[in-house]
């Protein structure tokens, strides 16, 4: 762990039982069920530096905010922020101090803020559950000055959710995590849920706030495009494991990982509307029977009988690090082969 | 909701504000029904005043005036407007007073039984596991006593274990807590199920994320955010607890017949209505029909007032 590493995730496991009740389970003889949300992941993030995880729907990339965010206990491994190991906190208490140094942004910006209550009160939450201000002068002040750190007026600290669009609302819910003077923040898919010309205006005071406060993020996302705009550096998830991170731009320039080159190769680019595309066969595998060995060996175009049952461990390629056999054993051709679905090969390219 | 308050900047209405009341005067039901109940309850908080005797005093009572039919004069020229009782009393006292005992019961079981309901149904919602399958099947089995079985029971059982006397002073507050026994189990189970879909959204989760304590969060949080149907259950169940105060009553298990209330009422007037006196089972029949439609009327207008999803 180097000294600027505000944020260190080693070994982190988590899974859910996702069982029947137990009745049906003696009718049905069926045994327990695991869900493997997350296995094994280790990561780090520097103080200051934009960390995005990427990956498709359900590959776990949530349930490591959540837990990085303490709101989900892992199974295994642990979360060190700050140097502190965040699963050892037992109390409510003890967990104060690092539950006001993180703070979160939602997904959904209509779910994220309570409908009941004005928007100021929802803004010195986080200040008041800490102690920060006393009500009155000084803090109905400092959340307006939120309001105008994050480009609206003072005066919406007095209305109700429901005014606002979900581009203001996404400010709001900014405001709210800026208002403990956190050092980091997880960003759930802070824009998924917004407009296009929204996102854009999002993502842009997200990173003049990080310019200006000094901000670690950590950003989930499943659009590219975002992550590009965004990311200092890069993981790419799959089915609960970490296939390949390091530097954003080498990852998205230069990608080692067949399932990073093939995530890649879905983004549309206006420039070659007909290029060829290297297209995915099949679906992802339940996280709930992951595959052995790798888990995208299934459909992996460069798989081979090593795939199936070594898990492979990560190596490193220049500012990278890829868990790959076929890189390991420098096997990977220029460009991948194609490996359509043999049901759906029609051959066109649309 | 209309759309003007939406984009002018006002402090805007909450719910409670111009909008129902809006629609509260557009509809003649409603307004008909809220001020029948309004001011029935009314007369009998103003009982004492409003009643031409004291019900609860025995020296008002004159048996010789027993039974007399509606408008009659008594033998010390007092004009009985609904007549008078087996004992003497004046039957639109004995119902005024009755009102107060009848609408004491029904809001007070009905507020106890939400109290309850709410709570058990909050802790099961948000916690889950074993408290949550505890609650709910305390709940089932609830369920499957009818209310005035469960009422019955409480009464025997209270009966057996006190003096006389102190059963018939603690008949009211016995009463309240049977019915709410049987009460409680909808409210547990309506904002269970309305904290199992608040509880995952995403404020829950940020306050959780700020450190904000579990009881802050189920207490200003999700509490408010599930009171809208609780309300609506609450109008709709009073009329139901009135007539279940009525009901136990009349089978002589609720008040005892020493205090008025409509459902005994309508009991002592049960042994004479063959003998043509109508009047003393009729009359206070009829205000509790009064009574339970008005209130009932007005709690169903509430509950497709507060469903957004039917507001045009």
């Amino acid at each position: 762990m180097t000294p600027d590493t505000i944020l260190s995730v080693d070994g982190l496991t988590v899974r859910f039982d996702a069982s029947q009740p137990l009745l049906t389970r003696l009718v049905t003889r069926t045994g327990r069920r695991t869900v493997h949300a997350v296995e094994l992941v280790d990561l780090q993030i520097a103080r200051g530096s934009t960390f995005a995880l990427v990956g498709e729907s359900g590959c776990g990339k949530s349930t490591i905010a959540r837990t990085i965010a303490g709101v989900q206990r892992p199974t295994g491994g642990g979360v060190s922020f700050m140097g502190v190991d965040i699963a050892a906190f037992r109390t409510r208490r003890a967990s104060m101090r690092y539950r006001r140094d993180l703070q979160m942004i939602f997904q959904d910006p209509y779910a994220s803020l309570n409908p009941r209550w004005r928007v100021g009160r929802i803004i010195a939450e986080p200040i008041v559950t800490h102690g920060l201000l006393k009500r009155g002068r000084e803090l109905d002040l400092r959340i307006e000055e939120l309001l105008s750190t994050v480009g609206l007026s003072p005066s919406d600290a007095r209305k109700f959710p429901h005014q606002f669009s979900g581009g203001q609302r996404q400010r709001i819910s900014i405001a709210r995590a800026l208002a403990s003077n956190p050092a980091f923040i997880v960003c759930d898919e802070p824009t998924s849920a917004l407009d296009v010309s929204v996102q854009a205006q999002i993502l842009n005071l997200m990173r003049k706030l990080q310019q200006e406060l000094g901000l670690t993020y950590l950003l989930i996302s499943h659009n590219l495009a975002v992550v590009a705009h965004m990311a200092d550096s890069l993981g790419v998830m799959y089915l609960g494991r970490i296939v390949e991170q390091g530097d954003a731009g080498q990852l998205l320039d230069d990608p080692q990982h067949p399932y990073t080159r093939l995530l890649l190769d879905t983004v549309p680019d206006p420039h070659a509307p007909n290029r060829s595309r290297t297209r995915l066969a099949g679906e992802v595998p339940s996280p709930l029977s992951p595959p052995t060995g790798c888990a995208f060996h299934p459909r992996c175009p460069v798989a081979n009988e090593r795939c199936s049952h070594e898990i492979p461990r990560p190596v490193r390629v220049r500012k990278a690090w890829v868990s790959c056999h076929a890189v390991e054993e420098a096997r990977l051709p220029p460009s991948l082969p194609n490996m359509l679905d043999p049901l759906n090969n029609t051959g066109d390219a649309a | 909701m209309s759309t003007t308050d939406r984009s002018n900047g006002m402090i805007p209405s909450r719910w409670w504000d111009s909008d129902i009341l809006y629609r509260f005067r557009r509809s003649p039901v409603a307004v008909v029904s809220g001020i029948v109940t309004i001011a029935l309850i009314a007369a009998a908080i103003g009982a004492d005043v409003i009643a031409p005797f004291d019900a609860f005093d025995p020296a008002t009572a004159n048996v010789i005036d027993a039974r007399l039919p509606p408008g009659s004069e008594g033998i010390y020229g007092d004009i009985y407007l609904l007549g008078t009782d087996p004992q003497g009393r004046d039957m639109l006292s004995a119902m005024i007073y009755g009102l107060q005992t009848s609408l004491v019961v029904g809001l007070s079981s009905i507020a106890l039984a939400a109290f309850v309901g709410v709570l058990l149904g909050l802790l099961a919602g948000y916690f889950g596991g074993m408290l949550d399958a505890l609650i709910m099947r305390i709940a089932d089995v609830q369920l499957s006593f009818p209310a005035i079985l469960i009422a019955l029971l409480i009464d025997g059982v209270t009966r057996t274990a006190l003096s006389r006397e102190t059963h018939e002073r603690l008949a009211v507050p016995i009463l309240i807590a049977a019915i709410a026994a049987s009460f409680w189990v909808q409210y547990a189970r309506t904002v269970r199920s309305l904290v199992l879909t608040e509880r995952g959204r995403e404020y829950v989760l940020a306050a959780k994320v700020t450190g904000v304590s579990t009881t802050r969060i189920l207490a200003s949080h999700i509490l408010p955010n599930v009171l809208g149907p609780v309300l609506v259950i609450a109008t709709i169940n009073l009329a139901l607890a009135i007539l279940t105060e009525a009901t136990l009553s009349f089978l002589g298990v609720g008040i005892p017949s020493t205090q008025p209330s409509l459902g005994s009422l309508v009991r002592i007037g049960n042994e004479f209505i063959f003998s043509g006196d109508w009047w003393i089972s009729a009359c206070p029949g009829a205000l509790l029909v009064i009574l339970s439609l008005s209130v009932n009327l007005f709690g169903d207008w509430l509950r497709d007032a507060l469903n957004p999803k039917l507001n045009a």
